[in-house]
C-alpha cells in the first residue's frame, strides 16, 4: 500500500515537473474557460434568461466552467498515454515493480495536478469579473479536492479509450465525442430542471452533474444538502474507473 | 545452478495469427554478456518482452532466475532492468529529474537516493547535462540516461533491445565499456539484442541467433565461427597448371574441406588455417608448384549470420561471402 502511495506520487510530481518546463499548454486550454466566462457568464447574468434562485448567472457557471477546464485536461489525458505508448516509456513503466493499479491511479491523477492548475488560472479572472466565492478556506479547499479527485475519475476513463483505441486520430476523435455530451448534459450550465426530461435523466447518470452541484455549493451557493451523495457518487464512479483501468491497460501496450 | 534465463518450448502468437516465436529454448548463464541476433521480425523484441513479463507466451515458459515470468511476474519485475528498442525517456524534463521519478517509483531510499542518481549520472558521462532536457539530448547520451535508468536499481539481470542503434561508432565503444564494468563489478547479467555483429562478436560471452521465430544456433563467436569450418586459404601460383594428382592428394588431406582452382589461384577450405597449411604446402611443394603469394580469410559472425539466419541462402554468392563458405562446407556444419 504503502509502495502504490509512493508510486502514485512519483507520478504526479512527473507531471509539476514537465509543467514547470513546459507552461504554453497550461495557458492555451486556459482560453477556454476565460471565455466562457467573460462572453457566455457576463451576457446570460445581464438578460437574467435562466433562473438560478437569485445567483447571478456567472457565479451560477463558474464551478460548471472550471468543471468543463477539468474534463477537458483529464479527458485528452489519454493523448499523453498514447504518445507514451509509441515511445518505450510505457512499456518501461509496466516493467517496474508498481501494481498497475497504483499506475493507473498514479497516471490518473497526474492529470488532477494540470486540472487543478487550470483552475487556479480561472478563478482570478472569475473574481476579476465580479464572482463573490464563498470566502471559507475550508470549503475552498474542499471544493479544490472534489475537482481533483473527479479529475482522476475521467482521465481513468480516458485510460480506458487510450487503451482501446490506441492511435493518436481515433482518440481525437472519441475524445471530443466525449467531453461535450459530458458537459451539456450536465447542470455546468443550466439548473437540471430546466432541461427535456430525457436530458434530465442522462444527467441523473453523469458523474459530472454531483461534481459541479459539490464543487457550487462549497465555492458559491454553499448549500452542502447535497454534499454526501456527490461525493459517494463521485468516490463510486472513481473507483470503478480505476478498476476497469487497470484491467485494460495492460492491453494497451499489446 | 539457476541460470538467468531459462525458456522451454516458448511461443507467441499474435492476434492475426503472426507466429512470432515458434518453440524457443534458451538458457542464460548468470554474469554472462548474452547477444541475441536475428533479421528484422525474427522475434526478438517479442521474446525480450515475454521475458520482462509484459506479456504472456501462448505456450511454454520461461524462467528468471528460477522465477516464472507468469506466475511470479512481481518478483521478476524486482530483479530486472530493461531498455526497450523504442526511445523511453520522458524528454521534457531533464535528465537528473528522469533518474529521480525512476528512484521514486522503484522506492530507492530517499537518503541516499540523490547521491546513487549522481553516481550513475556520472559513470555515464552524463553528469554535465544532467540539468539540461532530454529533448536536447543526442541519440548516444540518450541510449546511456535509458540504461543509467534500468541500472538504478542494480538488477541482476538487464534487458536491451538494440542498445546501440544509432550510435556513433565511439558512442558504442562508451556504452559497451559501461556494460561490460557492470558486469564486471556487480556480476549483472546483459542479455542484449543487436543488428552489429562486431558487437556480438567483441562483447557478448555467448551468441544466439533467432530466426522466424525458433534459435538456429548458439554458442561462443568463436564456437560458431569455427563452425562453418569454412577458414580459406588462397594461393596464387606462379604456373597456370596444378595437375590432378597434386590436386587430389590435397583433397585427400585430413582437415580440408574442399579445392577449387581458378585460373592461377587454388582456393582451399578448411577448418583451421593454421593447422592445415603446412600440410598443403607439402603436398604443392613435392608436385613443385610454386607459390606466388598465401592468404588466409577466417569467416567473420557476419558469415555465421547469413549462413543461419538465411539471409544469403539460395539467392547465388552474395558479396560478402565471396563463394567462400556456400555451397562446399554447408553440407558438412556440425552437430
Ligand atoms: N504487437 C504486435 N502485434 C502483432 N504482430 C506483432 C507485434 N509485434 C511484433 N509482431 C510480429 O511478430 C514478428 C516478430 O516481431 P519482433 O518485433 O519480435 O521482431 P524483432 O526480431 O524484434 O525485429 P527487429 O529486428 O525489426 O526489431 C514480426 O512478424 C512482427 O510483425
Ligand atoms: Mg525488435
Amino acid at each position: 500500500m504503502n509502495d502504490s502511495l509512493r508510486v502514485v506520487l512519483a507520478m504526479m510530481e512527473l507531471e509539476l515537473r514537465r509543467l514547470r518546463n513546459d507552461r504554453t499548454e497550461v495557458y492555451t486550454r486556459a482560453v477556454q474557460p476565460v471565455l466562457w466566462l467573460v462572453v457566455f457568464g457576463t451576457v446570460f447574468s445581464e438578460i437574467h434568461a435562466i433562473p438560478t434562485n437569485g445567483v447571478p448567472y456567472i457565479d451560477f457557471i463558474t464551478p460548471g466552467v472550471m468543471l468543463q477546464s477539468v474534463l477537458f485536461v483529464a479527458v485528452l489525458y489519454g493523448l499523453t498515454l498514447v504518445w507514451e505508448r509509441d515511445t518505450g516509456i510505457l512499456k518501461k513503466l509496466l516493467v517496474a515493480p508498481a501494481s498497475r493499479y497504483a499506475t493507473v491511479i498514479g497516471r490518473s491523477m497526474s492529470s488532477g495536478v494540470r486540472a487543478i492548475i487550470q483552475v487556479l488560472i480561472v478563478i482570478p479572472v472569475a473574481l476579476l469579473l465580479g464572482v463573490r466565492f464563498i470566502p471559507n478556506p475550508a470549503y475552498f479547499v474542499a471544493a479544490l479536492a472534489i475537482l481533483f479527485v473527479i479529475s482522476g475519475g475521467f482521465a481513468a476513463l480516458s485510460i480506458i479509450v487510450a487503451s482501446l483505441l490506441k492511435t493518436r486520430e481515433r482518440f481525437m476523435g472519441i475524445g471530443q465525442a466525449l467531453i461535450l455530451p459530458l458537459f451539456f448534459a450536465s447542470n455546468a450550465l443550466y439548473p437540471i430542471a430546466l432541461m427535456p426530461h430525457a436530458l434530465q435523466l442522462v444527467a441523473a447518470f453523469n458523474p459530472l452533474t454531483y461534481a459541479v452541484d459539490a464543487v457550487r455549493g462549497l465555492m458559491i451557493t454553499g448549500n452542502l444538502a447535497l454534499l454526501p451523495l456527490d461525493v459517494a457518487v463521485i468516490a463510486f464512479f472513481d473507483i470503478l474507473m480505476f478498476a476497469v483501468a487497470s484491467l485494460s491497460f495492460r492491453k494497451i501496450i499489446e | 545452478m539457476t541460470f538467468a534465463i531459462a525458456t522451454r518450448g516458448l511461443k507467441k502468437v499474435y492476434k492475426g495469427s503472426v507466429e512470432a516465436l515458434a518453440g524457443v529454448d534458451l538458457d542464460v548463464k548468470a554474469g554472462d554478456i548474452f547477444a541475441l541476433l536475428g533479421p528484422n521480425g525474427a522475434g526478438k523484441t517479442t521474446l525480450m518482452r515475454i521475458l520482462t513479463t509484459q506479456f504472456k507466451p501462448t505456450s511454454g515458459e520461461a524462467h528468471i532466475f528460477g522465477l516464472d515470468v507468469v506466475r511470479e511476474g512481481a518478483e521478476v519485475r524486482k530483479v530486472i532492468g530493461y531498455v526497450p528498442q523504442e526511445t523511453s525517456v520522458w524528454s521534457d524534463i531533464n535528465g537528473y529529474e528522469n533518474l529521480l521519478i525512476y528512484a521514486k517509483i522503484y522506492g530507492l531510499p530517499s537518503r541516499s537516493r540523490k547521491e546513487v542518481i549522481y553516481d550513475m549520472l556520472e559513470s555515464m558521462g552524463l553528469r554535465a547535462v544532467a540539468g539540461q532536457l532530454v529533448k536536447n539530448y543526442s541519440g548516444g547520451m540518450i541510449r546511456k540516461l535509458e540504461i543509467a535508468c534500468a541500472m538504478l536499481i542494480r538488477p541482476k539481470i538487464l534487458f536491451l533491445d538494440e542498445p546501440t542503434l544509432g550510435l556513433d561508432p565511439a558512442a558504442r565503444i562508451a556504452v559497451w565499456e559501461k556494460l561490460t564494468s557492470f558486469k564486471e563489478e556487480f556480476g549483472t547479467t546483459v542479455f542484449f539484442s543487436t543488428h552489429y555483429m562486431d558487437e556480438a562478436n567483441a562483447y557478448s560471452d555467448e551468441v544466439a541467433i533467432i530466426n522466424v521465430g525458433r534459435m538456429v544456433t548458439s554458442g561462443t563467436a568463436e564456437e560458431l565461427k569455427h563452425s562453418l569450418r569454412g577458414e580459406l586459404i588462397k594461393f596464387s601460383l606462379s604456373d597456370r597448371r596444378v595437375d590432378e594428382h597434386t590436386l587430389g592428394r590435397i583433397r585427400g588431406l585430413e582437415r580440408v574441406n574442399s579445392v577449387v582452382v581458378t585460373d592461377s589461384t587454388l582456393n582451399v577450405t578448411v577448418e583451421d588455417a593454421e593447422t592445415a597449411l603446412p600440410g598443403v604446402m607439402d603436398v604443392l611443394r613435392s608436385g613443385e608448384i610454386s607459390v606466388v603469394r598465401i592468404a588466409t580469410t577466417k569467416p567473420t559472425l557476419d558469415d555465421v549470420f547469413l549462413r543461419y539466419a538465411g539471409t544469403m541462402r539460395g539467392s547465388g554468392a552474395g558479396a560478402r561471402t565471396t563463394g567462400r563458405v556456400e555451397g562446399e562446407a554447408g553440407g558438412n556444419r556440425r552437430e
